[in-house]
């Protein structure tokens, strides 16, 4: 028997329901089916790079102009492909029904022209998408150089967990003029395939839609990925997510693959003595922070974790810090159901971690963590717990520490966004920060909703790793040629 | 209540006495009315002395059991053996662990002796030491040992229950039974003698009760102490490892100063196996032997042995003890004939079990996993935790209480997923009460990634954070 849900193969504008083949959702929740990818192997890389050159008859004016319209066909009330991809993601996503409505209503938003142009220009540069662009130089007698940011071929290995991956990774694909092969995740594999489902709906063999295909197999099936992780078929992996999958992609890696991996990463917030000023302020600091933790549910690498309190590690110390805590777990309580609710499967072995905190009541106190309501647990001392890389379901872990630069000792590479309270903390210790890894530094509470604008994306810059810088050179041909004789 | 019902409701241990298969003739309602009376008289006499069980029951409103449900609310999570900070270790506060393992028990840990112990290896022998505890450890999923209070009369009712299963479980063909604490076979190990792990403390009391004395054994390691503070290492190590943080891991300054001896040890690792099985073939060849080994460690042995040409090893008599599944190592189809044309018989009891059981389930000739009358298993909804009804055959998570153990609470939460059946119906092979399908699983394995370090996976993860401790330490 099949299951319920069908995911196309879409390959380069032709939709192939075929060759079914079950695989089961994460979570133990849905079940679909998808084509067997063995057999298209052959026609899911692009063999012959001199189609790209059709891409280039397109302007960018064309692209952001025909991705605006694909924008308009993505209303979740109108669009039955992504109608069916939220029906999908209601039973393997971690997000409640209303977080994931209010993601799913955020899509068009992401096509806006002017929202695509801000990107190509700020990540790349519009001018070096459109053409050559002449280098300046101080020497007025050098020869002319000029460099112009071209597409590649890519496989992207992308992320579930919020269905902003998906729609992102076919913006960037068109707006580099590269060619992908999106691999979606068992936790979402139909967002993104309605997204380019509507595109084939609305031009089947405009450039933009034969350039991006989106297939589901199952990671580390080595009967595609062998064959398709060749230098001679691609040029670029774009990973998202776990740390075991990246490690496993490795192994293909050789000259001529180029790995832009968005690695794993993880969040936490840094507060400074300052939120203990009154109980006002500490009110208004466990708000802030309970948006950073709860939004989306704790989902994502933006969320905060780990937060590391300047409340000194004394009794009155620990007091504050859990004062913090209860208000923080009130907090995330209250937040409006688009941004947060108790998290619908909540993770059994992390619940089994804080269950075992009640036999170690002197080291810790928990907030919440009866059921799936999410807890804040507040360390007795200047540690977090053990399963701090397990904090998830809504679950953060304050830590007291007597002086700011204890916790600025935690921040690694690992790191992604840490949210500072207050902003001259921020200020001061951002230079600090940056060398030991952080790669955003946000105000407390706008970890997940400051994340708008484009920017380099965790350090990586993956829209300039994207495509290929490619240098032309003019030089002298008199002077050349006396290279030889002289 | 038949005299084997009403002494078990009376006395759990006694089992120790009785005939093990006559546990599997009690009729159900007979059966669930003695382990609710000891459930209900070990609860009485452990609530008011260990205080985290004290606390969920008033927690609950739980004054006494009367009925399973009351029970539901009263399970300690698995992790509560290992809910001790890690900090404690790093730092060396010892005397916080023996706090903390305190709570959990009714032993007196108040003369242990603390002082120079800044290993985790010098607390276990600290405490064996300084009190009626054999404290046992784990080998640490996520790299955090648990540890548990097990006292030295538990370790010995233990080994002997043991032998009373392979006598009365599954008797040789033509039903002659083996009682090894009288009938002694001489006992191989392929791994320590001394340590704390379970297998360790079990394989050294065998070698006491089961081959008569330590002269009658070969271990592989006769003279080393399994560490675990290098298990431990181990699992943290593995744990960064898939964290990408290894370089960030700090060492304990302790542990750099025995890296010699490990180092040693390791280097000789390949001498040893030699003399171990020169030993195995020249003292205890084409004897009858007693044998007991996950079924990987077997397979590595066996195939030492059989690319060293050997085979039929042992005399046909031998009784080997395994379990655990292949513990997500590749083994060939045929493991199973490799190992036994290379030990030289096929008489083999194999047992589902956790270091927090003190009596495990055997495997019966239709490969389900049987539980002693000392052992009441539960399932459990894995989402809610309620308790399922004990009837028909369902699967779940599975919780178990513990009779056998006076001296701390056996109620406990497993992480593994099992279907249950023979409340109401006996197994096909006739023996009534509660038994486990074959088919086992991890949670944590279903959920995705596998960072667990097992029984099988210790010695390779033990090398691995050996040569860690000598890259950092060089």
């Amino acid at each position: 028997m099949s299951a319920a849900f069908k995911v196309p193969l879409l390959l380069r504008g032709e939709v192939i329901e075929a060759d079914w083949v079950d695989f089961g959702g994460r979570r133990g929740g849905a079940q679909f089916s998808a084509p067997d990818l063995a057999a298209y192997l052959p026609r899911l890389p692009l063999t012959n790079p001199a189609s790209l050159g059709e891409l280039y008859a397109l302007s960018l004016d064309e692209i952001i102009a025909f991705l605006g319209q694909l924008g308009e066909r993505l209303v979740l009330a109108e669009n039955p492909y992504l109608q069916e991809a939220f029906e999908l993601s209601r039973q393997t996503s971690g997000l409640s029904d209303p977080i994931l409505r209010y993601h799913y209503d955020m899509i068009p938003a992401y096509f806006r022209p002017q929202s695509v142009r801000d990107i190509a220009e700020r990540t790349i540069g519009v001018d070096y998408l459109e053409g050559w662009v002449r280098q300046p130089t101080a020497d007025r007698n050098a020869p002319p150089v000029s460099i112009r940011a071209v597409g590649s071929r890519a496989v992207h290995i992308i992320a579930g967990n919020v269905p902003v991956v998906g729609v992102t990774t076919v913006i960037r694909n068109a707006i580099t003029r590269s060619d992908a092969v999106i691999k979606t995740p068992s936790n979402d594999p139909l967002t993104t395939a309605a997204i380019v489902r509507t595109m084939i709906g609305m031009a089947p063999d405009h450039p933009l839609t034969r350039h991006v295909s989106v297939a589901y197999w199952k990671g580390g099936d080595e009967r595609i990925e062998a064959a398709l992780y060749d230098p001679r078929r691609i040029e670029k992996i774009v990973a998202w997510g776990g740390f075991a999958g990246i490690k496993h992609l490795t192994q293909y890696l050789q000259p001529g693959l180029d790995l832009i991996a968005l690695d794993p990463k993880h969040s936490g917030s840094l507060i400074g003595r300052e939120a203990f000023a009154d109980e006002a302020t500490l009110q208004h600091v466990a708000r802030r922070l309970a948006v950073d933790i709860g939004a989306m549910n704790q989902e994502g690498c933006v969320n905060a974790r780990v937060v590391h309190v300047e409340s000194g590690t004394d009794a009155e110390g620990i007091a504050r810090a859990r004062r913090l805590g209860e208000l923080t777990f009130a907090a995330l309580q209250a937040l409006p159901q688009h941004l947060s609710t108790p998290h619908k499967a909540f993770d059994r072995e992390l619940k089994d971690e804080i269950d075992a905190l009640a036999f170690v009541d002197d080291e810790y106190t928990v907030f919440g963590g009866r059921h799936n309501e999410g807890a804040v647990i507040v360390s007795h001392s200047a540690g977090p717990v053990d399963f701090a890389r397990q904090l998830a379901c809504r679950v953060a872990n304050i830590v007291p520490v007597d002086t700011v630069e204890q916790a600025v000792r935690s921040v690694n590479s690992y790191t992604q966004t840490i949210g500072i309270y207050p902003e001259s903390l921020k200020q001061r210790l951002r230079d600090q920060l940056a060398w030991h890894g952080a790669q955003r530094l946000v105000s407390l509470g706008g970890a997940t909703t400051l994340n708008q604008a484009p920017g380099p994306q965790d350090g990586i810059e993956p829209l300039r790793r994207m495509v290929k810088w490619i240098v032309d050179e003019s030089g002298d041909e008199a002077a050349l040629e006396a290279q030889a004789l002289t | 209540m038949t005299d084997l019902a009403t002494q078990l409701a009376a006395n759990p241990q006694s089992f120790v006495q009785c005939d093990y298969a006559a546990g599997f003739a009690v009729s159900a309602p007979e059966r669930d009315q003695a382990q609710l009376e000891a459930a209900r008289q070990r609860f009485a006499a452990l609530s008011p002395r260990i205080a985290p069980l004290g606390r969920m029951a008033a927690e609950n409103g739980i004054t006494e059991i009367n009925c399973w449900q009351d029970l539901a609310p009263l399970l300690f999570p698995h992790t509560v053996y290992k809910s001790y900070p890690l900090s404690f270790i790093e730092q060396g506060r010892f005397d916080r662990m023996t706090k903390w393992l305190g709570s959990l028990t009714t032993t007196d840990l108040s003369r242990v002796i603390l002082d120079g112990v800044d290993t985790i290896d010098d607390w276990l022998r600290a405490l064996e030491a300084g009190s009626d505890l054999a404290p046992i450890h784990t080998f640490g999923t996520s790299g955090k040992l648990s540890i548990l209070p097990r006292t030295k009369a538990q370790l010995d009712l233990t080994v002997r229950i043991n032998a009373n299963c392979i006598r009365d479980f599954a008797p040789e063909s033509g039903g002659q039974k083996r009682d090894l604490l009288v009938d002694h076979l001489p006992l191989i190990s392929p791994s320590y003698r001394m340590g704390a792990s379970s297998i360790a403390r079990g394989m050294n009391r065998q070698a006491e009760l089961y081959a008569g004395g330590q002269d009658n054994a070969l271990f592989l390691y006769p003279d080393a102490w399994f560490s675990a503070d290098v298990l431990s290492l181990a699992g943290r190590l593995r744990a960064a490892e898939a964290r990408g943080e290894a370089g960030n891991l700090a060492l304990p300054a302790s542990l750099i100063a025995r890296r010699n001896e490990f180092a040693a040890r390791e280097a000789s690792r390949g001498a040893d196996m030699d003399r171990f099985f020169d030993e195995a073939l020249h003292r205890f060849g084409g004897q009858d032997v007693f044998l007991f080994a996950v079924w990987p460690i077997l397979f590595e042995w066996a195939e030492e042995g059989l690319k060293r040409g050997l085979k039929n090893v042992f005399g046909p008599g031998s009784i080997l003890t395994s379990g655990g599944g292949s513990k997500g190592k590749v083994m060939p189809a045929d493991y199973k004939q490799q190992i036994f044309e290379f030990l030289g018989f096929d008489r083999c009891l194999e047992f589902f079990g956790m270091t927090e059981l003190m009596a495990n389930a055997p495997k019966c000739e239709h490969g389900n996993f049987h539980f002693p009358p000392v052992v009441v298993p539960f399932l459990l909804d894995p989402d809610s935790g309620a308790m399922l009804p004990r009837d028909g055959r369902r699967t779940g998570r599975l919780a178990l209480l513990d009779l056998l153990p006076e001296s701390y609470w056996g109620g406990l939460v497993s992480g593994d997923r099992v279907t249950m059946a023979g409340f109401d119906a006996p197994c096909a092979c006739g023996r009534h009460g509660p038994y486990l399908e074959p088919d086992i699983a991890r949670f944590s394995d279903i959920k995705d990634g596998d960072d667990k370090i097992n029984c099988a996976g210790a010695p390779e993860a033990h090398d691995k954070a050996i040569d860690f401790l000598l890259e950092q330490s060089r």
